[in-house]
């Protein structure tokens, strides 16, 4: 399992440095612009995603072919993608908060900032319960069309169902007050998709 | 004790079927596994590590069951494909780096001599490295936990015979150990015969032989004549005739055959062309 974590992260590594100018180009902005969630949810799923840019490089490599050849289980294999992602979004929110809370003390606007960023974690760790099952299964090129068919069925299940969904700025008020349970939603959401790529992943042939 | 056994191992696809492979490799061997192309050569490699599932049959590694103790079997075995399986963007270093995690006995003070050995560039990436380069460090790779069992499927196809010379040097070299053994699998005859104690025939998924090379080459002969020549042949001693320059070829059992026919030796390219192309 460390071994797998530590490949993945030396594959990266490169992207992440190109993409560190692309942060540092937001901060800017997110300085000037004094948008301190902004910065937070690119940082957030920048640094989450980079987990499928490592699936996307095995998928190139066929290192799934080699890694079976060598002592990890499947479950390992599929397992050390999701700790991966975890550990990036906590190197993610390391790197981000210091910068928060220093844009923040200027603008003073600290009230949102807990709903926020419970908010972008909620949705990073969803993001990943739903990407990386897709993608383990259909690798990253039919992934990306799967993702995109999947995209819209939100928008058109709302459409469908229109009438029966209760006033939404009210039904947010409600459930704003349970904000701070939703990242451990997500991560029960993590932990389920995690069980469900290992099935997938046990049934895929090299 | 066999290092590999398999029995009856079935397995199909869409227009291609593995029809009751059975071999052993004993241990302490080096089993050439030769084929044509699309011959059953690979999927039978990728049952034996369990990358594709059998739909029946027995294979034993080490005399376990290759699912049900798949871990410590891969522990004991060295795995090398046509080509290096690693996201390009690692080099070697950091391969030492991932597989010391992965292999409790991995041997970085081995795997660096490998690679001095070989002039395989240590912080190169592996994009940047020739196809020589990528298969010479796929074989450091999967020298350096010190296994008990090389699978190499096409290690030297498509490279020069100087590297292809180098390679089979070291193979050798891991033959020292009489507890080593080692599976080959290759289109290239001539490495076989340079390296193989048995060989192991696969066509149309289907296992054609698997006997000791010895007994190919010493055993079998190849008699050239027209056909009246071939018919005064005995007819239990042919195993395969074909359309030779000058009239028929048979590929015939030496020791049923009369001395006064003259017959040459078989390579095992011969001998496979004979099983493959050669009518019975």
């Amino acid at each position: 399992m460390v071994g797998l974590i530590l490949k993945d992260l030396m594959t990266i590594q490169r992207q992440m440095k190109a993409q560190a100018f692309v942060l540092v180009f937001l901060l800017v902005m997110a300085i000037f612009m004094q948008q301190s969630s902004m910065l937070l949810a690119i940082i957030v799923f920048i640094v989450t995603i980079q987990a499928i840019t490592a699936l996307s490089y095995d998928e190139q490599s066929k290192w799934d072919k080699y890694a079976n050849t060598l002592p990890i289980s499947k479950a390992d294999i599929v397992f050390s993608k999701y700790i991966l992602s975890v550990m990036l979004m906590i190197i993610g929110l390391v790197m981000a908060l210091p910068i928060l809370f220093f844009i923040n003390f200027f603008t003073n606007n600290e009230t949102e900032f807990f709903l926020t960023f419970n908010l972008i974690v909620t949705l990073a760790l969803c993001s990943l319960a739903v990407l990386l099952p897709i993608y383990i299964k259909f690798g990253s090129i039919k992934g990306r069309i799967v993702l995109i068919a999947l995209c819209f069925i939100p928008g058109f299940l709302t459409g469908m169902f229109k009438e029966y969904i209760p006033d939404m700025p009210q039904t947010f008020l409600y459930l704003k007050q349970y904000v701070y349970l939703t990242p451990f939603g997500g991560l029960l959401l993590l932990c389920l998709s995690s069980l469900v790529s290992t099935a997938i992943y046990k049934r895929k042939e090299f | 004790m066999n290092a590999i056994e398999i029995h009856d191992l079935h397995k199909g696809f869409e227009g291609f079927f593995l029809k009751n492979i059975s071999f052993s490799v004993p241990q302490g061997t080096v089993m050439g596994f030769v084929g044509e192309n699309g011959a059953g050569k690979s999927t039978t490699i990728k049952c034996m590590l369990n990358l594709l599932k059998k739909e029946y049959g027995e294979i034993l590694l080490f005399g376990k069951d290759h699912v049900e103790h798949e871990l410590s079997i891969k522990n004991d075995i060295g795995v090398v494909f046509d080509d290096l399986h690693v996201p390009e963007t690692l080099n070697a270093t950091q391969l030492d780096k991932i597989m010391s995690k992965v292999f409790q006995t991995w041997d970085s003070g081995y795997y660096f001599e490998r690679l001095a050995q070989f002039k395989v560039p240590k912080r190169k990436k592996i994009k940047e490295l020739s196809r020589g380069m990528r298969m010479k460090l796929s074989i450091a790779l999967a020298l350096a936990h010190h296994p008990k069992l090389l699978i190499l499927d096409e290690p030297t196809s498509g490279l020069d015979p100087i590297i292809r010379d180098e390679i089979l040097d070291l193979f050798l070299a891991f033959m020292q150990d009489e507890t080593h053994s080692i599976l080959f699998s290759s289109h290239i005859t001539s490495d076989l015969e340079k390296i193989a104690d048995y060989i192991t025939l696969i066509h149309n998924g289907e296992i054609l032989l698997s006997e000791s090379k010895d007994a190919l080459l010493y055993e079998y002969g190849i008699f050239k004549g027209n056909s009246e020549e071939v018919n005064d042949l005995p007819k239990h001693a042919i195993l395969r005739t074909r359309p030779g320059t000058f009239g028929i070829e048979a590929l015939v059992l030496k020791k049923e055959v009369n001395e006064a026919f003259r017959l040459e030796r078989p390579s095992i390219e011969d001998i496979m062309l004979f099983f493959v192309k050669g009518s019975v």
